[in-house]
């Protein structure tokens, strides 16, 4: 099983960069695909939420390219002179966009994985000593975030029971309960850290991670891929010269065969990835 | 899942065009602010090449500075002006760039090395003040002249075509001499052919297989994958 945090983080390098400095869609597509097939075996619970956010955010850069750039050769229709959207709308643009938004929506989809994958009490875990305080506060920050969110929910809900009414207007009246829950919380943390040792001394493992084959096998896939993509030549891509990509690399495209390694070994151990912290 | 992947592998294999497959030809005018007109037809191999390409396969001397993803701007074109001016346009006339559209010209939205050009493309430079200064209208015919057959095998391949007739009547008192104007009425004959001043041509080449099978191959694989471990998953 893959569970070491620097496994998926080299990973999650490996990925952002293909996404991000190979912009062929020949290249594009087959990653999304390499990160679909780790996503089947580790996805989690709220993943199907984040790829909507990701196809929603991949939408954005094709909506602005096609309304605010007059450029190509290949109109598609053309618009009396309003400002800033009149003109030429061309599906060169169009293109550009999508390009653009794939990229985005390969970055969503990789950090779902990573956020699905990863816990964050891992993370704090190997962190080296000198910021492992820091760390913890970043990591308890963090959690805080999405409580606080609960917690204005469930007041809300409280209220609404209750008869109160809802709606902006009633949200000073939210606050105060809000700021009483939050500062209550964040005593309790503090009361567990203080149970827990946190800063009395050395530091302790209760659970010290190990390098497992699997692990060792998605680092170096991810190296590779990094180092094949930094290295082998790009074909790039440009919708306003040629709107038809031009062939890919064949090298560039098994660098991106090496990102579907946790998807290959999931298969491989017959072992049900998904939920892995349930 | 099996046949939707044989289908992308043949859908990718006949995405395949026999590039390289015949030489291209794009024309080139350029009008200096004497009004004196040159004209350039350049063959290439490419599907496309860019308009920075076309200027310097065509032998006509430039010099250009980058503008980041705009492209590159002309500085100087033919020895005009003399000398290149600060910051590349200077304070006065400036190269304005048009590419051929229909029976007219439209101004470039992109600099001289980010436009493409195809078959049959022409592009024109003008060396003028104020926006949107065309250089005359000239027929890509009497530059490239009529379809060529294809290049026989045995042929020198030629990357310049002596262009025909390249001084129009455009108000052009005294047209500047120029070594590259001065080019075609020094060889009149019709088999006078230049020697290529752009790269060397190469013959046609078959398309290259091995990207495509790549593709369909990791595609294939990937898709397998993903059925594996979607069934695995399942109820």
């Amino acid at each position: 099983m893959i569970r070491h945090p620097v496994a998926w983080g080299a990973w999650t390098i490996a990925a952002l960069a293909v996404a991000f400095i190979d912009r062929n869609p020949y290249v594009q597509a087959l990653l999304l695909l390499a990160v679909i097939n780790v996503y089947l075996p580790f996805r989690g619970r709220h993943l199907a939420g984040t790829w909507k956010f990701g196809l929603a955010l991949a939408v954005v850069p094709i909506v602005f390219s096609a309304a605010l750039s007059r450029f190509g050769r290949h109109v598609l229709f053309t618009l009396p002179p309003i400002p800033i959207i009149g003109g030429r709308w061309t599906l060169d643009a169009v293109a550009f966009g999508a390009s653009t938004g794939l990229a985005l929506l390969l970055t969503v989809a990789v950090f779902a994985i990573l956020q699905s994958t990863v816990r964050s009490a891992d993370v704090v875990a190997i962190l080296p000593r000198p910021l492992y305080r820091a760390g913890t506060t970043v990591a308890l920050a963090l959690a805080f975030a999405p409580k606080t969110l609960a917690a204005f929910q469930s007041i809300r809900e409280a209220r609404q029971l209750r008869g109160q009414r809802a709606g902006w207007r009633a949200a000073p009246a939210l606050l105060l309960p809000l700021l009483l829950t939050t500062l209550e919380r964040a005593l309790q943390y503090g009361e567990s850290l203080d149970a827990r040792g946190f800063g009395s001394g050395r530091r302790s493992r209760y659970r010290p991670f190990h390098w497992t084959a699997s692990d060792l096998m998605v680092v170096i896939a991810s190296l590779a891929a990094i180092v094949a993509i930094a290295l082998l030549p790009i074909v790039p891509y440009n919708p306003y010269l040629d709107l038809v990509p031009a062939a890919p690399n064949p090298d560039r495209l098994f660098a991106v065969g090496f990102l579907a390694v946790p998807a290959v070994i999931a298969s491989l151990l017959r072992m049900d990835h998904a939920r892995p912290h349930a | 899942m099996g046949g939707a992947a044989a289908a992308a592998l043949i859908a990718a294999l006949l995405f395949v065009r026999p590039a390289h497959a015949a030489m291209h030809h794009a024309a080139l005018v350029i009008q200096h602010a004497s009004g004196s007109v040159i004209t350039r037809c350049v063959a290439f191999a490419e599907d496309q090449i860019t308009g920075l390409q076309l200027v310097e396969r065509s032998g006509v001397q430039y010099e250009a500075q980058g503008f980041g993803s705009m492209g590159s701007a002309m500085c100087q074109l033919d020895r005009e002006p003399s000398a290149v001016p600060p910051g590349c346009f200077g304070s006065g006339p400036y190269w304005q760039y048009f590419h051929r559209q229909g029976a007219g010209w439209q101004t470039s939205a992109l600099g001289a090395s980010a436009s493409g050009l195809h078959d049959g493309d022409m592009d024109g430079w003008r060396y003028a003040v104020g926006k949107n200064q065309p250089p005359g209208v000239v027929a890509f015919a009497s530059v490239c002249g009529a379809p060529a057959p294809p290049p026989a095998a045995s042929a020198t391949q030629v990357a310049i075509v002596p262009s025909q007739a390249t001084r129009l009547p455009i108000a052009t008192p005294a047209p500047r001499p120029s070594l590259e104007a001065l080019l075609p009425s020094a060889s009149p004959s019709p088999d006078a052919v230049l020697t290529s001043t752009g790269p060397p041509t190469q013959p046609p080449k078959p398309a290259a297989m091995a990207p495509w099978l790549a593709l369909g191959t990791m595609a294939i694989l990937l898709l397998t994958l993903g059925a594996i471990n979607l069934r695995r998953r399942g109820p």
